[in-house]
């Protein structure tokens, strides 16, 4: 067990550091001068290499990409030869000229609006997915059961935007159920915050809670099939007991792991929904940063959304071991 | 007796699937009006490039009549701004939908299945680099890495050849679609080839000194066309979504073509006032999207040997 | 004043007047004291006998999610500098709040105590500061400081975007270094932070007790206008210890000198800026704001579709708030009977009304060099269609110049559509003469990108210019570049393509900030490229009108100036543009600004 959690452990930190690299040299080949970008309207080449000196982008790709990781574990400081030099204290991502704004900062200011959106969104879908998908493996073959697959299915197809926008449409325009969202948090003003959250946590549910109604289903199915629910329904234990305790327990770590995964890649902004509701996250920061070529907060964001799908993956792989004993971890 | 092969099982199965078939004809529907529309449009007076002032008020550029500005020229209302027909948008539109998701989930497939059967059968080292550079693909957030690399790569098409705008664009969204989308086929594709391996037709093979590029192609893939089939019809939906999401936040083609997305993209700012921007291609699109998934569906349960019915 | 790309950014601010009024302002006689009509408090709305209007907080609602900047030296944009020059940067002279745009182009003392002594050739001008002026830690300001905050724009390395006319009008020569690390800097003089060549900066700035006089190395007959632009003081670090300028980023925090001062700053959506009462501000020292709300905040980052019905219900704090923005095309019609007349429910608190900008195409003369051609270009453009896309009747009017009609004496009609370029051309286009043009060349006609900042109703322009253009002929791509890096890939040679969208509007009332940026290397937003031999004649003729004294000989000049660059079609001028603003149910006086083109912040008060 020891040695399956090293090995994993390694080769996440190998995959981290091929992360980084990837990401430094493909945003690193964008065109976007963000040496011209800074400089304005009276612009002379001059100065455009004086804020390339400035950015630290005169210096070979390598070296700045040393830079880079170095000042994630060390910190560093920008524009040295400046009257006014900036330190950014470990674990550095970045420092946005654009925006004058350590890319940490912008970053930890959106995550909470990300996180509330993830987690709200991530109860609403394993609470109908998981309880739908049981009514429809219990009600198997019958109407209830096509009809809850049928709406799982027309819900896994919607694009996200599509829902979102009918959802602006009837709920806030037409039948003025809510107000337009506007980010608050929630110990700021509760009901604002749950009248701004909650179409985009449905939206969010609607795509995901699909997934998981048939994955549900499915995982029950096939664990009806085993013989120690036979067993159990033999001894004459009440459905109920069967259902919840024999049946949903061992069908649940394939549930578990695709749920770790989703709730990580969530965690990373969820672009579309965060335009669509103009939530200020984690989305909507790399939207701004695309569209204002603002590569260090673009790398950076990546950088994030990719450990944390990372790490995730080795929370999950490693609670799967434990967990289920038939995974070999030897 | 003569017995029935897998092919014909299935078909009679998906025969008697009334679901199935409908989506099946819904989408040989769409895939004809997006093959045929733009030929056959314009002999039917349909033309997305036309700008009907007439049709545009002088109040800021709202459609004069009621709808969006239905009427009999324009059965489905015309674009606020510049009275563009709707209907011969959604034909040009549909057809570069499903160029783009078409070519991009048989890229995706060819690399996925490609690359799960080396990962699958070779084992080993190259198993272990496969599996980690799938793990490094699949924590990219992509929608990201699309947005910000659009102009950069699009650029670099171009320079290779390509006609600049949309062909380039087009390229580029296929391109780089399908480059984030094969790691899951390969996942299944190795842990097919990984059994398959050890069954005795493909030791038998091996016994007899075939070559590896044979008992690759001709032994192991025939074995895995239902995955493979399956996964296929469900990227395409998949992919159509993305290339509207894609649309819809400004990466995609450009004017004066337009698709599903940037249409929907662009009623966001009238559908207070005219619904029928927002529910006409939205309607169109989940339609094609959810038969696709539909079929998908129906289509694995009819390769599933444990379904019965 | 436009700093375009923040502009573009937000959706356009405001207006001036409507109808195409001529505002008789400019530069004053340079030898006789300039006086502008002065607006005191008690000229105000707020007479004497209405009850005491101060109080309250007055909210704006902007789609941006922070300040571009609030640095006096670096913040450039129109609505930016109304706001900021109401509230915590003063200047050493203003303009003033009226709702006549006439009036209200006018120069008027702010800190100093006349629009300043000007030498009769115009190459010296001196203003004398007045008393009582103090920063928000209570501490005097004093003429230093206004010579150190002037200072600051020539060290144009840390202190980018701002206006730059300190480099282009001080009597310092230029950086005659041209290698190395130095090279970065426009002027002999490398600002205070570096401070190589503070004797010629002390030699051109010089103060005098409270009188501070700058040495021109031209003949400024406005120069009481340009002072307006990055010409406000920053606490002397020698004076005020406490009061540090943190360089790069002072734009984040200011000192203020104004009747507010900034109380927090959160940029991003979600965020604020809030502004109190800066108790140190006097009254008395200040004959142009009223200050009459107790705080203003700024609300960052709210969608353009939620500011609409948040201003049109009105409701709770939003009945105090102010659009910093444009009314979205969707509500026109509800907030409008039509252009001229709002609907009953919005009397009073909806504005319709000429911005200060001229929206254009550039067109690269380098690239494209065949004046046959570019005629081209402009006769097959469908503008009326262009004009119907942005909005109708409610874009405003279609426009034959990059000089607009509430610019005033400087305007008169280019003819471009009427016969200039040889034959009328109607809006929709002439395909047909197009052809003609093309073929009169003697040259085939080249294919064709077209830049623009991508947004949807841009998309829908980019497909008309793809398929009037391609109606005579002419093969066009577009090519859409996201809204932050427009400006940036438009100005690289190597990434800028044939033609492109852009807007400019004055920096003031004088075409002197229209033809010489627009159109000369020397202005600073030749977009166009006008260079090369070609249009020497061109270049030389702007230089002349800048050094004329006479405002009206200079006024003929630039009406020839801009017909000469119609005739040329250096730009294909598209709309004058109207538009449309809105305020809550409690905010007076609601009228546009002309001189931002910006509602008159100083003045604003919540109604009890």
């Amino acid at each position: 067990m020891a040695g399956y959690v090293v090995r994993r452990v390694v080769s996440m930190t190998l995959l981290l550091f091929l992360l980084t690299l990837t990401v430094f040299f493909l945003f690193n080949m964008m065109p976007a001068d963000p040496a011209r970008l800074t400089c304005g309207k009276a612009c002379s080449p001059a100065i455009i290499e004086a804020n390339r000196h400035h950015l630290e982008l005169d210096i070979p790709p390598i070296e700045q990409y040393q830079r880079f990781v170095g000042g994630i574990f060390f910190g560093r400081t920008f524009s040295k030869d400046t009257p006014r030099p900036i330190e950014c204290e470990a674990p550095c991502l970045g420092y946005s000229f654009l925006r004058n704004t350590e890319v940490l900062t912008l970053i930890a200011r959106a995550a909470p609006v990300t996180f509330w959106l993830a987690i709200g969104g991530f109860l609403t879908w394993m609470l109908i997915g998981l309880s739908l998908g049981i009514v429809s493996a219990l009600t198997r073959g019958r109407w209830v059961d096509r009809t809850i697959m049928g709406i799982a299915l027309v819900g896994y197809s919607l694009p996200s935007f599509f829902i979102g926008l009918v959802l602006i449409f009837f709920v806030i325009l037409d039948w003025n159920l809510l107000p337009f969202p506007q980010w608050t948090t929630p110990d700021k003003d509760l009901g604002r915050f749950l009248q701004t959250m909650i179409l985009p946590w449905i939206t969010i549910a609607t795509l995901y809670a699909a997934f998981y109604m048939r994955l549900t289903r499915n995982q029950v199915l096939e664990v009806f099939g085993e013989d120690y629910i036979r067993t159990a329904r033999a001894k004459g234990l009440p459905e109920r007991v069967v259902v919840l305790k024999h049946a949903l327990r061992a069908g649940l770590t394939p549930i578990v792991t695709a749920a770790g995964l989703d709730l990580a890649g969530l965690l990373g902004g969820a672009i579309i929904t965060e335009n669509i509701y103009s939530l200020p996250g984690l989305g909507s920061l790399s939207i701004g940063a695309v569209l204002a070529s603002d590569l260090p907060v673009i790398t950076g964001i990546t950088l994030v959304t990719a450990s944390l799908i990372i790490f995730a993956n080795l929370v999950v792989d490693l609670l799967y071991a434990v967990v289920d004993p038939r995974v070999r971890v030897g | 007796m003569v017995g029935r092969s897998l092919r014909q099982i299935v078909w009679a199965r998906l025969r008697r699937d009334k679901v199935a078939m409908t989506c099946l004809v819904v989408l040989i529907v769409y895939y004809m009006i997006g093959i045929l529309g733009p030929m056959v449009g314009p002999s039917f007076g349909l033309d997305p490039y036309a700008y009907d002032r007439a049709a545009i008020s002088n109040r800021g550029g709202a459609p004069v009549l009621d709808f969006g500005g239905i009427s009999a020229a324009h059965p489905l209302g015309v674009e606020w701004g510049t009275g563009r027909d709707i209907l011969s948008q959604l034909l040009w539109g549909l057809r570069i939908s499903l160029v783009v998701a078409t070519t991009a989930a048989f890229l995706s497939t060819a690399i996925g299945v490609i690359v799960g059967i080396i990962a699958g059968y070779a084992g080993g080292w190259t198993d272990m680099v496969i599996g980690r550079l799938m793990d490094l693909v699949l924590a990219f957030p992509f929608l990201l890495i699309i947005l910000a690399l659009s102009n950069v790569l699009t650029d670099r098409i171009t320079d290779l050849g390509v006609p600049s705008g949309n062909p380039s664009r087009i390229l580029y969204l296929i391109l780089v679609i399908s480059s984030f989308g094969w790691p899951y086929l390969a996942r299944i594709v190795r842990g097919q080839v990984i059994s398959l391996r050890e069954r005795e037709f493909v030791e038998a093979a091996v016994a007899m000194g075939s070559g590896r590029r044979r008992i690759l192609f001709t032994e192991i893939l025939p074995n895995l066309w239902a995955p493979i089939l399956v996964y296929a019809t469900l990227l395409l939906p998949a992919y159509i979504g993305t290339e509207a999401a894609l649309s819809f936040l400004g990466v995609g083609v450009i004017p004066p073509d337009t698709t599903f997305g940037a249409m929907l993209a662009n009623s966001v700012n009238y559908f207070h006032a005219v619904p029928t921007y927002l529910f006409i291609p939205g309607t169109i699109l989940a339609v094609l999207v959810v038969s696709f998934n539909l079929l998908g569906d129906a289509l694995r349960d009819a390769l599933d040997p444990r379904v019965t019915r | 004043m436009l700093r375009t790309d923040a502009w573009l950014r937000r959706a356009l601010a405001i207006g001036v007047t409507f109808g195409l009024v001529v505002a008789a302002c400019g530069g004053t006689n340079p030898t006789a004291t300039p006086a502008g009509p002065t607006v005191g408090p008690g000229e105000s709305p707020a007479e004497s006998t209405m009850p005491d209007l101060h109080g309250g907080t007055i909210f704006m609602l902007t789609q941006n999610e922070e300040f571009d900047d609030i640095d006096p030296q670096r913040a450039y944009t129109g609505e930016d500098l109304a706001f900021f020059g109401a509230t915590i940067m003063r200047a050493l002279t203003g303009y003033v709040y009226s709702d006549d745009p006439v009036v209200a182009n006018g120069v008027t003392a702010d800190m100093a105590t006349d629009t300043g002594t000007a030498s009769p050739d115009a190459t010296e001008w001196s203003f004398t500061l007045r008393d009582g002026l103090t920063w928000e830690d209570g501490s005097a300001l004093v003429c230093e400081d206004i010579k150190y905050g002037v200072s600051r724009t020539f060290a144009n390395d840390v202190i980018t975007n701002g206006p730059t006319y300190a480099i282009q009008y001080l009597d310092i020569p230029e950086n005659p270094v041209s290698e190395g690390d130095d090279a970065v800097y426009l002027s002999a003089y490398y600002g205070p932070y570096n401070g190589t060549g503070q004797d010629l900066f002390d030699q051109a700035v010089s103060c005098d007790g409270n009188v501070i006089t700058f040495k021109l190395n031209q003949s400024v007959a406005d120069f009481n206008y340009t002072v307006t632009l990055g010409f406000s003081p920053v606490p002397d670090p020698a004076i005020h210890p406490d009061l540090v300028d943190t360089v790069d980023q002072y734009t984040l925090r200011p000192w203020s000198n104004g009747p507010y001062k900034i109380e927090e700053y959160t940029q991003g959506n979600g965020g604020h800026l809030l502004l109190t009462r800066n108790e140190f501000w006097n009254q008395d020292s200040d004959p142009v704001r009223l200050a009459y709300p107790d705080q203003w905040e700024v609300l960052f980052g709210i969608d353009a579709k939620v500011i609409d019905q948040r201003m049109m219900a009105s409701q709770g704090d939003d009945a105090t708030a102010v659009c910093y923005c444009n009314i979205q095309p969707e509500n026109l019609n509800t907030v409008f009977a039509d252009p001229q007349t709002p609907n009953p429910d919005f009397a009073g608190r909806v504005v319709s009304d000429y911005d200060p900008y001229s929206r254009y195409y550039w067109i690269d003369v380098q690239k494209v060099p065949n004046v046959k051609h570019r005629q081209a270009m402009a006769a097959a453009l469908n503008r009326d269609a262009i004009r119907a896309n942005a909005g109708g009747d409610f874009a405003g009017a279609l426009g034959d110049g990059v000089i607009k009609p509430n610019l005033g004496q400087d305007y008169a009609e280019t003819g471009m559509w009427t016969g200039l370029l040889g034959q009328p051309i109607p809006d929709s286009g002439d395909p047909d003469f197009a052809r003609q043009l093309i073929e009169e060349s003697g040259e085939p006609m080249p294919d064709l990108i077209w830049d623009y900042p991508q947004n949807p109703t841009r998309d829908l322009e980019a497909g008309i210019v793809v398929e009037s253009l391609g109606r005579a002929g002419i093969n066009v791509t577009a090519n859409p570049i996201p809204g932050g890096s427009y400006y940036g890939t438009i100005f690289n040679d190597e990434q800028a393509h044939q033609f492109g969208w852009a807007g400019w509007g004055p920096d003031w009332p004088n075409a002197s900030t229209v033809i010489p940026p627009l159109f000369t290397d020397k202005g600073g937003w030749n977009i166009s490229r006008v260079r090369g031999e070609a249009n020497q004649d061109f270049i030389d003729q702007v230089a002349v009108a800048i050094g004329e004294l006479d405002r009206s000989a200079q006024a003929k000049m630039w009406q020839d100036l801009n017909k000469l660059a119609m005739e040329r079609v250096y730009v294909i001028p598209t709309t004058f543009g109207l538009s449309q603003v809105i305020v809550g149910t409690r905010i007076q006086p609601v009228y546009q600004w002309a001189p931002w083109g910006s509602w008159p912040y100083a003045i604003m008060y919540v109604t009890p």
